[in-house]
């Protein structure tokens, strides 16, 4: 009934058989980049919870008889209500959740040469998706206004500012001011639910709608399968009922583990930070700032020049530079290994001996940077550690190529990089 | 009379009503979009004195930054050699510029570039802001001989080494903490005598 009502109105029937009877071809893989929008679905939706009742603001108010931010008791009465904590923490798991998911769904079509033509333009979005998602976390990291993330702000905003010729000038429109000033919190506040939320629904529009114009890659065992039936079109499964019916299980089972997760293990205590006060406890960031908070630790602090009248000082180097070429160097990846025709298929990581290794020793670099985030624990000095991540990086390499070539030459096969 | 022939005509061959038009649209829309940086220059408020400006005047009394005593006079007498402590000129806490750490060690121990006139009866203060990042430092108390004791940023471990004028001994800081004068005062409290003797917070 309905269905006729609205189909009669909006020609449901043509929009079900151009777009909903679309072949999604599957591999167990494709789920990486589904685990990323659902996590963003369920921030939004955890979001809108929080945004009903945190208050962006660090006037002092009394709670239990101190003075604190008004920021920071908000969260914690957050907290304290029926399901406050669980809401919140599934809010700031599936943050780490969907970075990961990110980080893997890149990875993934790294390895299986997923971005090679006609892809460039979306492994570009899928780039700027996970930039986005980063500084979606950063703002939201600063809002509960804890001891914690005002330190964590902090060092944020002095890289910022460290930045030669704008630093001082890009710091104060970023930060609304001096951090900490008044204007930081409602300026975060309104780019962590605004501006970065809209951000991403834009991102991740613009993704699909390419992804759909495009179509998926496909396993390279369409192939034959293909070849044999002499056609050309996608095999897969229809969206409608087949994929949607996977997805929506999956979406739910994320759903479960999340809900799971954050009913058991803690996470961002800000009861046991306290408010902001002087004295900085031993803290590490989140696991995807580990990299970026491990290389500022190994930039020796007398690592300064000048060019043209702006200073480059370490932290220039570890906050900005650092993380700005590594962006650079993936963006290139698909204009570095070009190929004429457009590819249909995924490539076999195992036959591209090159592009493989220099993946793989990637990984282990930022791996290493990660581990240096903790050399005050294991008590390595920076420059030991600059050391070891710089053979270990090579090594990872150069050991992987060889192994890569030795098989791809036993397979007797006319290895292409 | 169309345009192209007139175009022709005058020997003014790029002018036709199309490229007129597309002229008109960019440089409108950088007229709009240029106009709009002027509210980039609203959106980033000037500085109001802040960062790190401090506060400290001479004759100012040192007060515990944290803890239970916060607010309260620091007396020389509750302090061993090896101790060390954060604190606020008095009546100026708000500043988070005007944090310094308060360490008591053996007079002896201080080498050069440490400024003597400086520190009292083995009393020395420093910036507690990392030089690096903008951190505030720790102690590393070491009970077994308290001159091996240092100054720790937790952030990025960076070291000071209180009895060397806190110079860096590992880490990212690129300067030291800056000195700043302290004596007893006679009722056993302690007062600044001096300005910060060098930049303070991070070096960027
Ligand atoms: C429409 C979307 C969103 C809304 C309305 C929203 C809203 C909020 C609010 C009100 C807070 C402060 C309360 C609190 O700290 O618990 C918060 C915190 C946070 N948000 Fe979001 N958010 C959204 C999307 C995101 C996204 C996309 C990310 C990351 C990719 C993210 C990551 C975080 C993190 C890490 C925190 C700190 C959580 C904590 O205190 O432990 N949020 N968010
Ligand atoms: S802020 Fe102190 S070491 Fe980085």
């Amino acid at each position: 009934m309905i269905f006729k009502w609205l189909d009669e109105r909006l020609e449901l029937r043509k929009f079900k058989e151009k777009f909903l009877s679309k072949t999604f071809p599957t591999h167990p893989t494709f789920l990486l980049g589904e685990t990323a929008l659902f996590s963003f679905v369920t921030l939004v939706a955890t979001g809108i919870f929080l945004g009903f009742l945190y208050e962006p603001s660090t006037t002092m108010v009394s709670l239990f008889g101190a003075m604190v931010p008004a920021a920071y008791a908000s969260v914690v009465k957050i907290d304290l209500l029926p399901m406050g904590m669980i809401i919140r923490r599934i809010h700031h798991w599936s943050a780490m959740i969907m970075i990961a998911a990110i980080l893997a769904h890149l990875l993934r079509v790294y390895f299986t040469a997923s971005y090679r033509k006609p892809r460039e333009i979306n492994w570009l979005v899928g780039l700027s998706l996970w930039g986005t998602a980063m500084i979606g976390a950063f703002t939201g990291y600063l809002l509960p206004y804890s001891q914690f993330s005002v330190t964590a702000t902090s060092i944020a905003y002095y890289m910022a500012k460290s930045m030669p010729w704008i630093g001082d000038w890009m710091s104060r429109l970023l930060f609304a001011g001096d951090f900490p000033s008044d204007g930081t919190v409602p300026r975060f506040f309104f780019m962590h639910v605004m501006l970065i939320p809209a951000a991403l629904i834009g991102l991740i529009s613009l993704h699909m709608l390419i992804l759909i114009k495009q179509k998926h890659t496909e396993p390279k065992s369409n192939k034959d399968r293909k070849e044999a039936q002499g056609g050309r079109r996608l095999i897969g499964i229809p969206i409608w009922p087949e994929q949607a019916v996977i997805s929506l299980s999956f979406f739910l089972f994320l759903l479960f583990v999340v809900v799971l997760m954050a009913a058991y293990i803690p996470l961002n205590p800000i009861e046991m930070y306290g408010p902001p006060s002087p004295g900085t406890p031993v803290m590490r960031p989140d696991w995807y700032f580990l990299v970026v908070y491990g290389f500022l630790k190994l930039v020796p602090g007398d690592l300064v020049f000048t060019i043209l009248g702006g200073k480059i000082t370490p932290e220039t180097i570890g906050g900005v530079i650092f993380p700005g070429l590594n962006f650079l160097a993936y963006a290139l990846v698909p204009f570095i290994d070009r190929s004429k025709e457009p590819q249909p298929y995924m490539e076999n990581p195992l036959h591209r001996p090159f592009m493989t290794s220099l993946g793989i020793g990637a990984i282990i670099f930022l791996c290493m940077m990660a581990v240096a985030g903790y050399i005050d624990v294991l008590h390595i000095t920076p420059r030991a550690m600059t050391v070891y991540a710089l053979v270990a990086t090579a090594a990872a390499w150069s050991v992987s190529y060889a192994l890569l070539r030795w098989y791809n030459g036993k397979r007797g096969n006319n290895a292409k990089a | 009379m169309v345009d192209g022939n007139s175009a022709k005509e005058t020997g003014r061959e790029g002018i036709t009503r199309r490229r007129f038009t597309l002229g008109m649209l960019i440089a409108s829309i950088a007229g709009a979009f240029g106009s709009l940086l002027a509210l980039l220059k609203v959106l980033a408020p000037e500085k109001k004195g802040g960062g790190y400006a401090t506060t400290i005047q001479p004759g100012d009394v040192l007060i515990y930054a944290k803890g239970g005593s916060a607010g309260s006079p620091i007396t020389a007498s509750s302090m061993n050699v090896g101790d060390a402590v954060l604190a606020y000129p008095t009546g100026k806490s708000s500043n988070p510029a005007n944090l310094v750490q308060l360490i008591k060690l053996e007079e002896a121990a201080f080498k050069p570039p440490t400024d003597m006139s400086l520190t009292d009866k083995g009393f020395v203060a420093y910036s507690a802001i990392c030089t690096h990042l903008g951190c505030t430092v720790s102690w590393m108390a070491n009970r077994e001989s308290p001159a091996a004791s240092f100054t720790e940023c937790f952030c990025h471990n960076s070291i000071f080494n209180p009895a060397e004028g806190a110079k860096v001994m590992g880490g990212p800081a690129p300067i030291p903490l800056a000195q700043i004068g302290v004596k007893v005062m006679q009722d056993g409290t302690l007062a600044f005598t001096s300005d910060f003797k060098g930049p303070i917070g991070p070096q960027v």
